[in-house]
């Protein structure tokens, strides 16, 4: 299989908001791709579309050549963290793994490699709801690892991780995409992304400003944040005044 | 579908609320019917008590334990977000519901089991010291019977149908208390409002349509024909209810984004 994800000229509208208006990149194994954009832009639009959680109006979402819906076993595909509080508060954390690895055909002692895998050890057995923000990510991580994919999907992985924990995700995600993983990674935190992904993927207002790699686009800006900036000037719906 | 079974299971019997939710079935099951049978009397010959039924009328009760019980195991992934962890690792809806579905069938059918053969048994002490005796035209309760076995057999099925019918239901609505509320409703509401329809025909009408109503016939061993429906066809009645539910659910949640 090939560790791709291909999404070509989505559309789709939340009423009479458009949410996708085209959108269309391609993310390639060996390299963390950085997803990027304002608030609205439709990164996490487009990540639910690829997941066949949303439906777009048309275009197509594939991973590895064939759409998500089809997939019998999907977490042996893609791995996926979208939203690190999609679980059930009462159940412990080992438990939340446990049927999610039941229904791949996995069994428990997956679960505890990537229990491991991810630092979890000690608070397995622990109700997933009195976890921090940034422990509940270790575990959307250890979800996605659970069927050893060619492809990775996170929304905010750095999302409430303290900076032992950016340092930890930062060296994962290197290592998985050295191994010839195809990762898509989405973040407000440029400065995380300026460290990690070989490749960006700038999208606003449900569209593709700019796909190109880390370097060419550092080498026209100063940092990755001036470039961002800049590319999503136009696309910014909430802005204070300045 | 083996998969999705067994992860069904899991999430099933790793959920601290299923296990009370059984035991409470079982206990209210039990309890009811035991002290309806406490209270129970029958005075003379022919008092026209229909003993079977008097003791299973605890099911009225633990019908909502079960009906909560199996919203629950849908209503509370869409109220937590977790249905979209459950939709991303099992991307064909439709065996997330009929996975539910098979894996709540068991616990319920034995939950119930225990409780409807529990209050038989321990109401079956009971009624003889209130008169429910030979002389007034009464036999020991039995499952040798053929009617009360059927009561007996039936009000297990009956809570499974509940059960179905609940997931169908909050399948379909998604909110834990608008579910809750919408099959508990349905459960008890629609009885009183037949009860307090006074037009003879009408009354009888939502007898035989309302899930409840047609339903429990199934309990009925005395003066089966006087009833607005017969007890199997009651059971139907309500097996159509839980079809649609269920069919109704499953097209809600493939069509709707998550």
């Amino acid at each position: 299989m090939q560790a791709t994800i291909e999404v070509n000229d989505l559309h789709k509208r939340f009423g009479s908001t458009v949410a996708l208006d085209g959108m269309t990149f391609t993310v390639r194994p060996g390299r963390v791709t950085g997803f990027v954009g304002p608030n609205g832009a439709g990164k996490s639009t487009t990540m639910r579309v690829i997941l066949g959680l949303d439906a777009a109006a048309s275009g197509s979402a594939l991973v590895g050549g064939r759409p998500y819906r089809t997939l019998r076993f999907p977490y042996r595909h893609v791995g996926a963290l979208l939203d690190a509080a999609a679980l059930q508060p009462s159940r412990s954390a080992r438990h939340h793994l446990l049927w999610q690895a039941h229904s791949q055909g996995l069994g428990a002692r997956r679960v505890d490699e990537v229990i491991d895998l991810v630092g979890l050890r000690q608070a397995a057995r622990r109700k997933a709801g009195g976890y921090s923000l940034g422990m509940r990510q270790r575990l959307g991580v250890a979800a996605a690892l659970l069927g050893d994919p060619p492809v990775l999907m996170l929304d905010e992985p750095f999302n409430g991780l303290d900076p032992e924990g950016i340092v930890w995700i930062r060296g994962l995600l290197r290592s998985l995409a050295a191994e010839g993983r195809a990762i898509l990674v989405s973040s407000h935190l440029m400065s995380e992304l300026q460290d990690v992904a070989g490749h960006i993927v700038v999208v606003g207002r449900g569209r593709v400003v700019a796909d190109t790699s880390m370097a060419d686009l550092i080498g026209q800006h100063a940092t990755l944040e001036d470039a961002y900036l800049e590319l999503t000037r136009d696309a910014v719906e909430f802005r204070g005044a300045s | 579908m083996r998969c999705e079974l067994h992860a069904e299971w899991t999430k099933l019997r790793t959920s601290p609320a299923t296990g009370w939710l059984l035991l409470a079935v079982v206990a209210v099951t039990v309890v009811l019917s035991t002290a309806t049978a406490a209270l129970v009397t029958c005075p003379s010959s022919g008092c026209g008590h229909d003993a079977t039924r008097i003791s299973l009328t605890g099911v009225q009760v633990s019908q909502a334990l079960v009906a909560v019980l199996a919203a629950l195991t849908i209503s509370s992934e869409h109220t937590t977000g977790m249905i979209r962890t459950s939709i991303t690792a099992m991307p064909r809806r439709v065996r997330i519901l009929a996975a539910k579905a098979i894996v709540l069938t068991g616990p319920t059918l034995a939950a119930g089991a225990i409780g409807v053969v529990g209050a038989v048994v321990a109401a079956g002490r009971l009624l003889p010291g209130n008169g429910f005796t030979s002389a007034h035209g009464y036999g020991p309760l039995s499952l040798a019977d053929g009617s009360t076995l059927r009561a007996v057999a039936g009000s297990v099925l009956y809570l499974v149908l509940i059960a179905l019918l609940s997931l169908g239901i909050a399948t379909a609505v998604r909110d834990a208390a608008t579910a809750i509320g919408v099959v508990l409703s349905l459960l008890y509401l629609v009885p009183i409002i037949a009860l307090l329809i006074s037009d003879p025909q009408w009354q009888r009408l939502l007898r035989q349509i309302s899930p409840t109503n047609a339903g429990l016939t199934i309990q009925v061993t005395t003066d089966v024909s006087s009833l607005p429906i017969s007890p199997w066809a009651g059971m139907g009645v309500l097996a159509g209810w839980t079809a649609a539910a269920l069919l109704g659910g499953n097209l809600m949640l493939r069509r709707r984004d998550a």
